[in-house]
């Protein structure tokens, strides 16, 4: 007789709520994708590459900060910001909230880029190996919905990308408000805490949602990444292809103007007023999800005071050059809701319950 | 006594084909197999009373859970090991129970230990930490029933667990499902069409054919015992005997090492003995003749 048998043993522990069962599956797959081989190694140097914009922007506000209090430490970074005017040296506390602004605006314009190239390296596999090695039975025989999988899906991406997007501008938040000592900030640029936050979620929950689409097209994940370039790389590419034939035509428009002697300022208050009806950048899946990001931070207000303190044509000029696309940003929320949609219609096409399988 | 399953008047059908036709079925608790040919609407049951699939018409219960509003609920205590090779990719054993646990609403920590004690259990404990997709057949079925068990649930589905298996591992696949359903309380739906795997595992069976209930019962009941019929050794060759017999009108049939006699109505066995004695043969095994699972089944679909 077996003092301790080591056969099967009954287990008497609980099993939790349903309501977070999708978390079990975000957990896994981030814990998955870190780890897995070289791919993983990958993904854990891409993730510290795409912090360090994080530290710029944590560095710029903190030497705001200094600048704010007229800290020595401060003093060399008066130069650096001539281009914005010597006003905004003189009073930077004034132009906290335009300086935020921009500060974020330009964090968060690079880490859309590189949330673009994270999706690459975590997305493509997420339902294309399940469906490669025919986990869906696994998974639908377990007390799980269909829209269970696919937010514990969409919790990777979203992990992630909070990771390098969100996280860090809370950081850096918190870091700027540390180092200016002025709780005035709190009243300020509260707003642009909740909108990159919100911004942050933008990019993922679309980033991700449209990844997942495009994951279920194939059990080869190669070719998912394939799509997911023609959808990044290529539409970016149309939209510039367009946007550069609509800017030669301009420039020769302006040099017949030059050459009739009309004023400069003219045409850029016409380019200006052009540029709110250029549809082209609504060909570029990423300029869409950076209009909606200008929409959020509030960026074109913040150009449009700095501008005041240019003096004649160059007012017109600073704005062309600085200011991104200035067509409604709801036509940007409109394309990319309609890929939520899109994205979502194919989900349900695509995974099926336990009916379709074989 | 609480029924396992119940299914009444269930219709199931994929276009124009039905898979589940008008079935009622009641099952018991314990060991069941669920036989059927290819294509008779076993996965299909399965697939059912989990909840995986709707059905046309009809309702039934699972542990007294309707399964037509209590999926997930009947999911969490039943465990299912699917028919198809199918695996979580790129992770090792260990990770791929506990994950299975996790999906069933168990803390990461008790899917952790559980997942150590289950693939124990299996044999799988010398592979736990080798990557899934590098495992034999063999081992992905240790694996599926593993991830079946490791929530320790009520009922037990297994679905064709020993297809494309070498001898040895379906052996072991066999004992592990009998030790579970009668050793640890575990009530288990053995789903397969090799019926020496379903006799060796379970004391009831369901047969189903064209989605229809064809026969159920339990296996010792359904092989019934033929009075006229018995099954013979001699120590010596049988040939002569059976030539006696046949001379005398009886029925005999020489089945490898075996004689099948049949007795014509009215006689006795005794007269056995008598020409045995008659022929100085001598009679080392008589037993009346039992169907075996195979004839219950062949006549069930015929």
């Amino acid at each position: 007789m077996p003092i301790f048998d080591q056969g099967y043993q009954h287990w008497s522990g609980s099993l939790s709520g349903h309501a977070w069962r999708w978390f079990a599956i975000t957990r896994h797959g981030m814990r998955v994708g870190v780890r897995a081989g070289k791919a993983g190694r990958s993904l854990r140097i891409f993730l510290l590459i795409s912090w360090l914009p994080a530290l710029g922007l944590a560095g710029v506000l903190c030497l705001w900060g200094l600048l704010e209090r007229n800290s020595e430490w401060a003093k060399f970074l008066g130069p650096m910001l001539e281009f914005l005017g010597p006003a905004v040296v003189a009073d930077p506390t004034h132009y906290r909230v335009d300086v935020w602004t921009l500060c974020y605006h330009y964090f968060l314009r690079t880490e859309l880029t590189l949330s673009m190239i994270l999706v690459l390296l975590v997305g493509p596999n997420l339902i294309s190996q399940d469906l490669r090695y025919n986990a869906l039975p696994l998974y639908f025989s377990r007390p799980l919905r269909r829209i269970d999988y696919f937010a514990g899906k969409l919790g990777v991406i979203v992990g992630f990308l909070g990771m390098v997007i969100i996280v860090p501008s809370l950081i850096a938040y918190a870091l700027g408000l540390l180092f200016s000592l002025d709780i005035t900030i709190l009243r300020d640029t509260l707003h642009l805490l909740i909108a990159s936050v919100m911004y942050g979620l933008v990019i993922a929950v679309s980033a991700g949602l449209l990844m997942l689409a495009l994951s279920t097209m194939s059990r080869n994940s190669r070719y998912i990444s394939l799509l997911w370039l023609a959808v990044w790389v290529g539409s970016g590419m149309v939209s510039h292809v367009l946007e550069q034939t609509n800017v030669q035509q301009q420039q020769m428009r302006q040099a017949w103007r030059a050459s009739q002697g009309m004023p400069a300022e003219e045409f850029f208050s016409e380019q200006l007023e052009a540029a709110k009806s250029n549809w082209r950048p609504l060909v570029s899946y990423t300029a869409n999800l950076s209009r909606i990001g200008q929409e959020l931070l509030g960026t074109d207000a913040v150009w449009l005071r700095l501008s005041e303190l240019q003096t004649g044509p160059q007012r017109g000029l600073f704005l062309l050059q600085l200011m991104g696309p200035q067509y409604p940003w709801y036509w940007s929320a409109a394309v990319v809701t309609g890929l939520l949609v899109f994205s979502a219609c194919i989900l349900n096409f695509r995974i099926k319950s336990l009916d379709r399988l074989k | 006594m609480q029924m396992l399953i119940q299914f009444e008047n269930v219709i199931k059908t994929y276009g124009a084909v039905t898979a589940l036709d008008n079935l009622s079925v009641t099952i018991p608790t314990g060991a069941v197999g669920l036989l059927g040919p290819n294509g008779s609407g076993k996965t299909t049951m399965i697939r059912t009373l989990l909840g995986l699939i709707p059905v046309d018409k009809g309702s039934g219960t699972v542990l007294g859970m309707d399964f037509r509003r209590r999926q997930l609920d009947i999911r969490r205590v039943v465990g299912f090991a699917p028919e198809d090779e199918c695996l979580f990719p790129h992770v090792v054993g260990i990770e791929f129970v506990a994950y299975a646990g996790e999906l069933v609403g168990m803390s990461r920590k008790d899917a952790m230990q559980r997942a150590h004690e289950v693939l124990d259990y299996v044999g799988l404990g010398e592979a736990r930490y080798r990557i899934v997709e590098s495992y034999s057949t063999g081992m992905k079925q240790r694996l599926k029933l593993a991830s079946a068990i490791v929530h320790d649930p009520q009922l037990l589905i297994l679905d064709e667990p020993t297809n494309g298996m070498d001898p040895a591992g379906r052996v072991e696949i066999l004992e592990l499902s009998r030790d579970l359903a009668h050793n640890k309380g575990m009530s288990l739906l053995f789903s397969s069409h090799l019926l020496p795997d379903v006799e060796a595992v379970c004391e009831y069976v369901v047969v189903l054919g064209n989605g229809k209930l064809l026969a159920e019962g339990k296996i010792q009941e359904l092989k019934s015992v033929h009075d006229q019929c018995f099954e013979v050794r001699l120590k010596a060759d049988m040939a002569p005997f059976a030539q006696r017999l046949t001379e005398i009108g009886w029925s005999a049939e020489m089945q490898d090492d075996v004689l099948r006699v049949r007795i014509p109505e009215g006689q006795s066995p005794q007269t056995l003995w008598q020409v045995a004695a008659d022929e100085q043969q001598q009679i080392r095994y008589l037993r009346p003749q039992r169907s075996t699972l195979e004839e219950v089944f062949l006549k069930a679909v015929e």
